[in-house]
């Protein structure tokens, strides 16, 4: 772990807040190293996402002996030195031949690892396409096609999918210009085939093709354009290798989404199409026990007790006369008057 | 993709995509989610039928771009106007926890005291006697006046209780800052232990 240090200049000071942790975070950038074997396909196949990821990204040119799987110390060393929350690690072995390790930390410790394994074969280089090449920073488009990755629970292909969106993202923006609409990286991943018996044989884990093509849009006589795609590079073709999944409680760290100044929409309260606020409110459970209903003499609590206790100058109504007066109670009033007449 | 680009320009070229199960997009990050199985052909060559998956699903998203994003001109350029990314995606570092209050800002609050002004903070100050701006504190600070006097006037009482402790009267106020500067120390140490008990 490095030194905690306050700052004593403020040229360092202001490093250290550069670094802090922010509620709107910085782009992440992205470590590229190798390991002691590596091949010079994996090389040149991280030299070209290093060029796609440019001005957000650091290289490393020599070797570091060290196995991600076993001991990631040294890649979160690395991570919180450089402050790099991304790391593409190549190496080749014999057992893994040219392999890029995506690993991703978080608050410099690991996050995740996934590997995957290109296909020497079919890998093309970014120089090898002779087409006009993108500005440094552009933003790509993202396309990702497959079942594979629209898999509900987490695995490789939809951890797969988290990590490339992590690294082609770019610099988070809300507006973008038409012009920088220029290409597109599409990940397209085979079919699982139903063939396969061993799940734990990666060759009969379906393919994830990586692919980068320039947009060329024409006029299509209508609104909107159509669009033509010309391949840009590079062209890889990988197998998902060993999967790191993140921890459950650093993960949920992660994913916390900072509480922001925006007002939450209130509920319930809406505009019709005149202007005027309509609000839905809740009032609670009526309690009708207590409900004052219209007062009627014939309905007194305690109309024995006052019987017996005044005389009949007080009650000028007679029997039959209280009877109606139970039954027609607006009446009452009328009924009373004809009697004092 | 082969049979659009061969239909001859007089026709209108097609610029809708008809696929099984709709895209899904996240205009955030520019990011298109194409569901539908990968139908690949093992017999003919691979790039082309990937080049019209591209095709197709760049012709989605940019669609998609041109009629939900509100499009600005500007001398700059055509801007599209994006919605926040809805894709959830790890941070990179933990949200910042907001500083604890002290317990004079706990207070303050609790009074209505507002922070002191840029004008109120400012080391300078008008003189009246002398007509001039003079410092508050410092190098020839208003807080020093009188301090080196040649001849200062002292309660008999006081000036007993000093003789005793060895002390004199000119130093006085120089003491009086240092213990006051002491005490906010030990205030602040005070906050830092409660915030760091807060922590845990």
């Amino acid at each position: 772990m490095l030194r905690q240090v306050k700052p004593r200049t403020a040229r360092s000071k202001r490093a250290l807040e550069k670094r802090a942790p922010k509620v709107n975070e910085n782009p992440k950038t992205a470590l590229f190293l190798r390991g002691t074997t590596c091949s010079q396909v994996t090389q040149d196949a991280m030299q070209d996402l290093y060029s796609l990821r440019q001005t957000h990204a650091k290289r490393f040119h020599k070797k570091n002996p060290v196995h991600p799987f076993e001991d990631a110390s040294s890649l979160t060393f690395f991570s919180e030195k450089n402050d790099t929350s991304l790391i593409l690690f190549g190496s080749s072995s014999k057992k893994r031949p040219h392999t890029i390790t995506f690993c991703r930390t978080f608050d410099y410790k690991m996050l995740d690892m996934l590997e995957f394994y290109l296909d020497p074969e079919t890998f093309r280089s970014i120089a090898q396409f002779k087409t006009k090449k993108v500005p440094v920073g552009t933003k790509p488009l993202m396309v990702f096609a497959g079942t594979a990755f629209e898999s509900p629970v987490p695995n490789a292909f939809t951890t797969a999918k988290s990590m490339l969106i992590d690294f082609f993202r770019g610099e988070p923006s809300d507006k973008i210009d038409v012009e920088g609409l220029q290409y597109c990286v599409v990940v397209s991943a085979d079919e699982p085939t139903s063939s396969s018996t061993d799940p734990s044989d990666p060759s009969t884990k379906p393919t994830l093709h990586l692919r980068a093509y320039l947009i060329r849009t024409k006029r299509s006589g209508q609104k909107l354009p159509r669009v033509e795609v010309e391949e840009h590079g590079p062209r890889m073709d990988f197998r998902l290798g060993r999967l790191q999944q993140p921890d459950a409680d650093m993960l949920k760290a992660a994913m916390r989404k900072p509480k922001t100044n925006e007002e939450r929409t209130k509920k319930n309260i809406s505009m019709d199409s005149i202007g005027d606020k309509i609000g839905r409110i809740h009032m609670g459970k009526l309690d009708l026990s207590e409900l004052q209903t219209r007062k009627m003499k014939g309905l007194k609590r305690s109309r024995d007790v006052v019987d017996e206790d005044f005389d009949d100058a007080d009650m000028p109504m007679e029997g039959v006369k209280e009877v109606s007066d139970r039954i027609v109670g607006p009446r009452k009033k009328k009924a009373r008057d004809v009697v004092e007449f | 993709m082969s049979d659009a680009t061969t239909t001859t320009t007089t026709t209108k070229l097609p610029v809708t995509v008809d696929k099984p199960t709709p895209y899904t997009f996240d205009l955030g990050l520019l990011l298109a989610n194409d569901p539908n199985p990968l139908l690949l052909d093992r017999s003919s060559a691979l790039e082309p039928q990937l080049a019209s998956i591209a095709r197709d699903g760049c012709q989605s998203l940019i669609n998609q771009l041109l009629t939900a994003c509100p499009i600005s001109s500007t001398p700059a350029g055509v801007l599209l106007s994006l919605p926040p990314p809805q894709t959830p995606l790890p941070r990179e570092k933990p949200v910042p926890t907001p500083k604890a209050e002290t317990k004079w800002s706990q207070f303050a609050k609790r009074r209505g005291i507002k922070p002191k002004t840029r004008e109120q903070r400012r080391n300078l100050q008008y003189d009246e006697t002398t007509g001039e701006f003079g410092r508050k504190w410092g190098y020839k600070g208003a807080n020093k006046a009188g301090e080196d006097a040649p001849i200062i006037e002292v309660k008999k009482s006081q000036e007993e209780k000093r003789m005793a402790e060895g002390k004199s009267v000119r130093g006085d106020k120089r003491r009086e800052i240092r213990e006051r500067v002491k005490r906010n120390e030990r205030k602040m140490r005070a906050n830092e232990r409660r915030e760091s008990g807060r922590k845990k």
